[in-house]
């Protein structure tokens, strides 16, 4: 009885030993895997004869590559990983369409590209801009960190209701432009 | 936080409902199928179906009695609604971060909707910005711009009602004050007109010369009481302001000080009444001296010689709009060097905190560099501010003098022709002086009246804030025995997190539960919502059959004990600390709890014994020996509930064992609930409750749980092993 009593425990510990083995390794996902459309809008996978449900699709480099390096997880609590893509694209441009639809789901961080305006009153500064998901305005405690300098000239602007703003290049923005940003660089 | 917009009449009329429906909640959502912003598409949610609204018609139209579940899912940047139809989960609308929060108040009644119960979800949260006017809301309820109950005066007059006594005489040492400054000039014209110019005798001179001098030491007299009355009125406002605001927090339920950030709170008790003081001592107190002062002035000015005046009052508009172009540039150039110093000083503390790392991997050299690069372009700043400033201070002086000039050159004209005299002139141009002194004082109004309207606004909002009165005659005292049990308990700290959904269980007197759980699972949450710090969204909590909400809370928590992880010892003495829990305990009661808490000991020891100050700057106590004082303390009221959260978690194994001991002590007989991270510190334990994804995923006796081979074998197993 006792025997059987360690055995199982030892069982129980190899099962944590495996997972904690697992979650070393790395899968690659490849153009060789399907993936597939639900009905709701999301995606499942087909991966080493598994099926996947309404997996995640998560970007390892947001910032500095967003479309490189895709971590494709489960859909749980736990949401371990099931691979990665390395490029979306080397994948069938069907297959990156459907995930970039999910990225865009996943994903809301608006490209500042024109200035329209900065206007900064008693504490906090209205921007007017153009980005690359169109015109929108919004506005910034300039009390606390909403600006963070991912390098020198790479900014993102967190507005009071926290949506993240990027602007990529600030040279690549006139001179008038940047005069207005100025306060905040 | 608005659930249920007020749709155009066009969007309403294309919405078909049916008898007995209604809407319940219509949000817009901001971000349409192809990930770009869009204006006026609407997500509505009447009785029997959900609706989405977008580019002028209804794109799509969901049963709800074909949903099984509705789902606000925080993304980055955003969120998506969706609903479970069938086995399938669906994208609804998708929404930016401005609306997370709403969409989770609408999933909540979405879900209600399900269930088929009626209620309507309220939410309250307040809007960030305001739907009016499109400003920021600085953490109000009400937008300080377009409230009509707030407004800069009614606000203010609200406020100072309590100190009439205190304004009126303020207000008539301000009308001295300026009849004091105005009087002087006009002694000064007789003293040249009459005794430089006319020719008088010494001993009038002297009687002029007392005359200034007297109302010279008026003036410094009556702007001392000024001064001292209105900052004495100032102390004593934001004294009680501070006041009552203190109290007001202590009232308030701790998920309104949850839904602030913390720094905010703090602020609204240290700045914002400070700002008020110093409103009161800097700028009140001159007001209506400076206005009384204009007027008169601007007045004696054109009674003296009406062409001078026009004259004069041409050069204000132009010097006016320079001196704020100047002041906004300086503002400006100012704030960026600002930023480059914070962002030198974070750079160093970056460093210097991480020195060992930098060390370690012998990056000397490369952080060097950084810095030296981030300090050249602090400097560089600096310079060319410093020459900016030397440059253009200067020029705004000679703007203000400029006034002065005209005045010379055309009175000198004036003075020349015998059109006016030389006193008169010399009076004229006091007043001319004068006239640009306030007008430098009055353009900084503005600023300051709007900062003064924030704060008052930020104060009130706490002060007007409705507590529900929890003491009421209708709440019952209890006597607990100790059941208790969790109905259907749901509850989250952020609206769009549940923490913890759907609880379930009953717990008999006298029982101990143990808690087990990954962290961030709800385990303290739990036990926070045990110690009535927190009220339950949905489902009830039942102490002996009571709803909780329905129980005196200090009758409810004079009877229940608790020892955290981290023991806080308020600064005082050991005994002040013992009985904080019953500050009316004998020296005999205190000193059998301290016993029973395995701390009466160390306590002897002490040079001051029971005497010694502890707290931030005394006596430090190790972590166990604070753990006793924490057992002493619960120990003291002889609770009927007893709360552990990881109480011996931080402490070597002898302390443990002491502590240990002290505990089951005091959990004798008591029902309890533990949390505890170490197993083994669980084995007197009754029954084991696993939290795991937000619910009570096991529950059972240790045995039981093992048997089950469930979550709590695995950590068992992980543990021994």
């Amino acid at each position: 009885m006792k025997e059987r009593e360690e055995m199982a425990d030892n069982n129980a510990l190899d099962i944590y030993e495996k997972e904690a083995e697992e979650m070393t390794a790395m899968h690659k996902i490849t153009d060789k895997d399907r993936f597939e459309r639900t009905g709701g809008g999301f995606v499942n996978l087909f991966f080493k004869g598994n099926l996947y449900e309404r997996v995640k699709v998560v970007r390892l480099f947001p910032f500095t590559d967003a479309d490189k390096y895709i971590s494709i997880r489960e859909n749980d609590e736990k949401a371990k990983e099931i691979g990665i893509i390395e490029d979306l694209n080397d994948l069938s441009e069907e297959t990156k369409e459907m995930l970039k639809e999910q990225l865009r789901l996943n994903y809301f961080t608006p490209v500042i590209q024109k200035i329209y305006s900065i206007k900064d009153e008693y504490g906090y500064a209205y921007f007017h801009v153009l980005t690359n998901k169109g015109e929108c305005k919004f506005a910034i405690n300039m009390a606390s960190n909403a600006v963070t300098k991912l390098s020198d000239s790479r900014l993102i602007i967190m507005d009071l209701d926290e949506n993240r703003f990027e602007i990529r290049d600030v040279n690549a923005l006139t001179q008038k432009e940047r005069r207005k940003l100025d306060l905040f660089l | 936080m608005i659930l249920h917009y007020n749709l155009p009449k066009k969007i309403i009329d294309t919405i078909p409902l049916s008898e007995n429906e209604r809407i319940y909640y219509a949000v817009p959502f901001d971000i349409d199928g192809e990930g770009q912003w869009t204006e006026g598409s609407y997500l509505i949610v009447t009785t029997g179906k959900i609706h989405i609204y977008e580019n002028e018609k209804i794109t799509e139209t969901i049963e709800i009695k074909n949903c099984t579940k509705a789902k606000a899912e925080a993304k980055v940047g955003g969120g998506i609604l969706t609903v479970t139809i069938g086995d399938e989960p669906r994208v609804l609308v998708h929404y930016s971060a401005k609306h997370l929060s709403r969409y989770a108040y609408i999933a909540r009644g979405i879900n209600i909707l399900i269930s088929g119960r009626f209620e309507e979800v309220e939410s309250n949260e307040y809007e960030k910005m305001c739907p009016k006017c499109g400003r920021a809301i600085p953490g109000t309820k009400n937008c300080p711009h377009c409230s009509k109950e707030g407004g800069f005066l009614k606000n203010f007059l609200r406020m100072a009602k309590p100190y009439k006594k205190g304004f009126f005489g303020v207000f008539v040492l301000m009308v001295l004050a300026a009849v004091t400054t105005l009087l002087n000039p006009e002694i000064q014209k007789h003293l040249i007109n009459d005794v430089l110019r006319g020719g008088g005798g010494m001993k009038q001179a002297l009687v002029y010369l007392a005359i200034m001098f007297s109302l010279s030491v008026g003036i410094v007299i009556v702007n001392i009481l000024k001064s001292n009355a209105s900052t004495r009125l100032g102390a004593r406002i934001s004294e009680d302001l501070r006041m009552a605001l203190f109290q007001k927090y202590q009232e308030l339920p701790l998920s309104f000080i949850n839904d602030r950030r913390p720094g905010e709170l703090l602020n609204r008790i240290t700045q914002d009444t400070t700002f008020i003081r110093e409103f009161m001592e800097d700028v009140f107190c001159n007001l209506f001296a400076v206005f009384f002062i204009f007027i008169w002035d601007v007045l004696f000015m054109m009674i003296l010689n009406i062409k001078l005046a026009l004259l004069t009052f041409v050069t204000v508009p132009i010097v006016v709009v320079m001196v704020l172009a100047f002041r906004k540039s300086v503002h400006r150039i100012f704030h960026l060097q600002y930023k480059k110093n914070d962002d030198v000083s974070s750079d160093l503390q970056d460093v210097i905190s991480g020195m060992r790392v930098v060390k370690t991997y012998g990056r000397e050299e490369a952080e060097a560099n950084r810095f030296k690069a981030l300090s050249t372009e602090f400097s560089n700043t600096q310079r060319r501010n410093e020459t900016f400033w030397a440059i253009f201070n200067p020029i705004i002086s000679f703007l203000m003098g400029m006034g002065a000039i005209v005045v010379v050159y055309f009175g000198g004209w004036d003075v020349f022709n015998e059109k006016m005299d030389a006193g008169e002139l010399y009076q004229f141009m006091t007043y001319t002086v004068l006239l640009f002194q306030y007008i430098n004082w009055m353009s900084w109004l503005p600023r300051t009246l709007t900062q003064l309207t924030s704060s008052l606004e930020r104060i009130n909002d706490i002060l007007s804030q409705d507590v529900k009165k929890l003491d009421d005659a209708e709440l019952a005292e209890v006597d607990i025995k100790g059941e208790i049990t969790f109905d259907h308990a749901t509850f989250g700290y952020k609206s769009y997190q549940p923490v913890l959904e759907d609880i379930n269980a009953v717990i008999k007197p006298g029982e101990m539960i143990g808690i087990v759980g990954a962290s961030g699972t709800g385990k303290s949450t739990l036990i926070n919502l045990l110690m009535g710090l927190y009220e339950i969204d949905d489902g009830h909590l039942l102490i002996d059959g009571t709803d909780i909400r329905d129980i005196k809370r200090k009758s409810y928590h004079s009877q229940i004990g608790v020892v955290l992880q981290e023991t806080f010892l308020f600064s005082g003495t050991i005994i002040d600390n013992i009985r904080f829990s019953k500050p009316d305990a004998t020296y005999d009661e205190i000193i059998r709890a301290a016993k029973m808490a395995n701390a009466h000991d160390f306590i002897s020891r002490t040079p001051d014994g029971y005497n010694t100050y502890v707290g931030e700057k005394g006596y430090s106590l190790s972590g166990g020996e604070r753990q006793r004082i924490a057992i002493a303390r619960a120990i003291l009221t002889n609770p009927r509930l007893l709360i552990l959260d990881e109480a011996t978690a931080s402490l070597d194994t002898e302390s443990e064992f002491m502590i240990q001991k002290a505990l089951e002590r005091l959990t004798d007989g008591k029902t309890t609930f533990a949390i505890a991270h170490r197993l083994s510190t669980l084995k007197k334990a009754d029954r084991i409750m696993v939290i795991d994804g937000h619910r009570i995923a096991e529950i059972g006796t240790h045995e039981e749980l093992l048997n089950s081979r469930g979550i709590y074998y695995k950590l068992h197993m992980a543990q021994i092993g």
